[in-house]
């Protein structure tokens, strides 16, 4: 009843079939002509099983019995085209636009019901999709914004139960509740050192203060927690800590970030890493900077992730090397895990710390060109 | 192999006349005959816009995305779906009317533009002329090549099609009015939620909405849509021999809201209003 009419197929029995009956040579496709492919009740055979990327035509004869249809699926089944209702002896053309380099599968479904008599199709190089360019980038936005949105509301939520300990005088939970709770704000800094004054009031740390600015936020507390004592003004410090988080979890769901934001953002917090972390600058009191560097990776891993199309189509070189050299860093890092948690930066020896930095130094190479290849 | 075609033409040659059918019987029977020449101008205009596309999309390898397809296949369907309820909801209105033998009123009840006729039926022609005229072409190429057999198949089963829609108006038109809204305004009940369910099928293949692989049952085997039976379930009420859960779902509270609704006011004459009943 509509333009198109498909039975469904079931995912997963996929491979079981009959690849066998799927003869076809390992050729490509010559040079603009058609790939034919010829349907029988039992077999689809495909002239060439390979293309280079771009718009694909093939040209489907029925030769069998039944109404015959004809796909082409990308990994997890998804239709790339279908040409369908091919009746026995009709000829049908499908030109279809397969941008990307892959595994692919031809099917052809005699009867228009089942898996079908899939071959396996491989499309080399990869064509540039101007006209799709900018809806990667949006989607890159978009899909890192609904990244941000979920952490904020997590860190909210935490950093309340956190103020909640420390106000109610409960120390150890307060301590227990201190680097998770963090965790949240440090894979998303990037975008909270968009908004001016709040990152500073949120986390900054002692050496870092400038004259007359007043000291408050996570690593206020983490001082209080570790090394003085709660204070008279931690209830307060707490409070503040809340409201701050509030007003820049609001703040952070209505941002317009940039396709170019992400790549910096990305890099920001390996810098971050390098600067703070590595150093055991960063907590100073709790020494819980692994839990920060995870937190930074993770951040930075979210952002590289949404533009990983863009990045896979422009540079998929560079993507494999960012690949390989987070694995690295992440290796690392899963050594020092303990419990739930890490070790503590003071546990930490010379030669464990030299390893992380140049680990770090090693991942922070490629990811300074991603915002190259994005600005592209 | 001639079998088949005819088949397919059948099929969707039934998928257009059916709707249409139902709307010329419906304006003749109440004395509507001047709208039906909108009728005709919504069907021509469906039919070359359907050459047209067809002609292009065959001889030039200009094609929309898949997705694009899809997602104009799928939103015209749902489209269709509005038209063909307010259709159904437009006869009830004018059987309420006749049951009250308030003929005066006929005119008001059925005060629906000519456009809205015209969309009607260019919408119910149209939904199926893309696909079909694709299909012609292909027919009309490999009878150059030599094999007028589908071609021939394929033009026999659009006739039959035609000449069952031809035969449910004659029939239509026979009943005694109570009787022409009850049966026409169920059957379009549910052919309009085949409509539904195909139109959301086709999101889902498209990527736009989720669940392309959570079916609700497999009749493949059983009543297969390449059978002559399965062929006219298809054609009637978008039978799909699998069927998604969502398409399932969207089916039956389709059918479980619009047919109580319709028939919650007794169309028939047949059937006594009791004075006093609530409404
Ligand atoms: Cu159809």
């Amino acid at each position: 009843m509509t333009l198109r009419k498909t039975p469904l197929v079931v995912a997963g029995s996929a491979a079981l079939l009959a690849l066998s009956a799927c003869s076809g040579g390992d050729q490509k496709a010559a040079a603009g002509g058609p790939i034919t492919v010829e349907a029988t009740d039992t077999a689809c055979t495909v002239s060439a099983t390979t293309a280079n990327a771009g718009n694909l035509s093939f040209e489907v004869t029925n030769k069998g019995t039944k109404v015959t249809e004809f796909y082409l699926y990308a990994q997890g089944d998804r239709i790339m085209g279908e040409v369908e209702n091919i009746a026995p002896g009709l000829t049908r053309k499908l030109t279809i636009e397969v941008p990307d380099a892959g595994t692919y599968q031809t099917a052809c479904k005699p009867g228009m019901s089942g898996d079908g008599i899939r071959g396996t199709f491989t499309v080399t190089g990869g064509a540039s999709r101007q006209a799709d360019t900018n809806t990667q980038l949006a989607d890159a936005t978009k899909s890192y914004a609904t990244y941000v949105a979920s952490q904020s509301d997590a860190l909210l939520t935490e950093t309340q139960k956190f103020a909640d300990a420390v106000k109610s005088g409960n120390v150890a939970d307060a301590k227990a509740r201190y680097a998770p709770t963090r965790t949240y704000y440090e894979r998303i800094e990037p975008v909270a050192e968009k908004f001016g004054e709040l990152d500073p009031a949120i986390d900054v740390r002692e050496a870092d203060l400038e004259e007359g600015q007043q000291f408050t936020g996570f690593h206020r507390l983490e001082k209080d927690l570790w090394a003085t004592g709660l204070q008279p003004d931690s209830g307060q410090i707490a409070d503040k800590l809340v409201a701050d988080v509030t007003t820049l979890v609001n703040q952070a769901k209505t941002i317009q970030l940039s396709a170019l934001d992400l790549a910096n953002g990305a890099k920001g917090l390996l810098d971050e890493v390098a600067t703070g972390k590595i150093t055991g600058e960063e907590e100073t009191f709790s020494h819980t900077d692994l839990w920060d560097f995870q937190a930074n990776l993770d951040g930075s891993k979210a952002a590289i992730q949404s533009l990983r199309p863009v990045l896979q189509e422009r540079d998929p070189q560079l993507v494999s090397e960012v690949d390989t050299q987070v694995k690295n860093v992440q290796t690392l890092l899963d050594a020092q895990r303990s419990g739930d948690g890490f070790k503590y930066y003071t546990e930490l020896t010379q030669d464990q710390i030299r390893q992380f930095a140049s680990a770090v130094d090693a991942l922070g190479e490629p990811l300074s060109k991603v915002a190259e290849v994005v600005a592209q | 192999m001639l079998f088949s075609s005819l088949l397919i033409g059948l099929r969707e040659g039934l998928e257009a006349a059916l709707v249409v059918s139902i709307l010329v019987a419906f304006l003749v029977r109440t004395d509507r005959r001047s709208a039906l020449r909108w009728v005709w101008p919504g069907i021509a205009a469906a039919v070359v816009l359907s050459v047209g596309v067809g002609a292009v999309l065959t001889f030039t390898t200009a094609q929309l995305s898949f997705e694009q397809q899809e997602l104009l296949g799928g939103s015209l369907s749902i489209v269709a779906v509005g038209f063909v309820t307010a259709m159904i909801f437009w006869m009830r209105k004018a059987s309420k009317s006749i049951a009250a033998e308030l003929r005066g009123k006929m005119d008001h009840a059925l005060a629906i533009g000519p456009l809205a006729v015209l969309l009607l039926s260019f919408l119910a022609v149209g939904r199926e002329g893309l696909e079909t005229a694709v299909f012609f072409y292909a027919a009309v190429q490999s009878a150059q090549g030599g094999t007028t057999e589908p071609l021939i198949g394929f033009a026999v089963g659009i006739a039959i099609a035609i000449a069952l829609a031809y035969g449910l108006y004659r029939g239509a038109i026979r009943f005694n009015l109570g009787k022409f809204f009850t049966v026409t305004g169920v059957l379009l009940v549910f052919v309009a939620a085949g409509v539904l369910g195909y139109g959301l099928h086709d999101l889902q293949e498209a990527g736009f909405l989720p669940g392309l692989h959570a079916l609700a049952f497999d009749a493949s085997a059983a009543i297969p849509e390449t059978s002559w039976y399965g062929a006219l379930l298809k054609g009637i009420f978008n039978y799909s021999q699998q069927t998604t859960v969502l398409q399932a779902i969207a089916w039956v509270a389709y059918v479980a809201i619009v047919l109580p609704l319709f028939l919650r006011r007794p169309a028939a004459k047949t059937t006594p209003v009791v004075a006093g009943t609530k409404e």
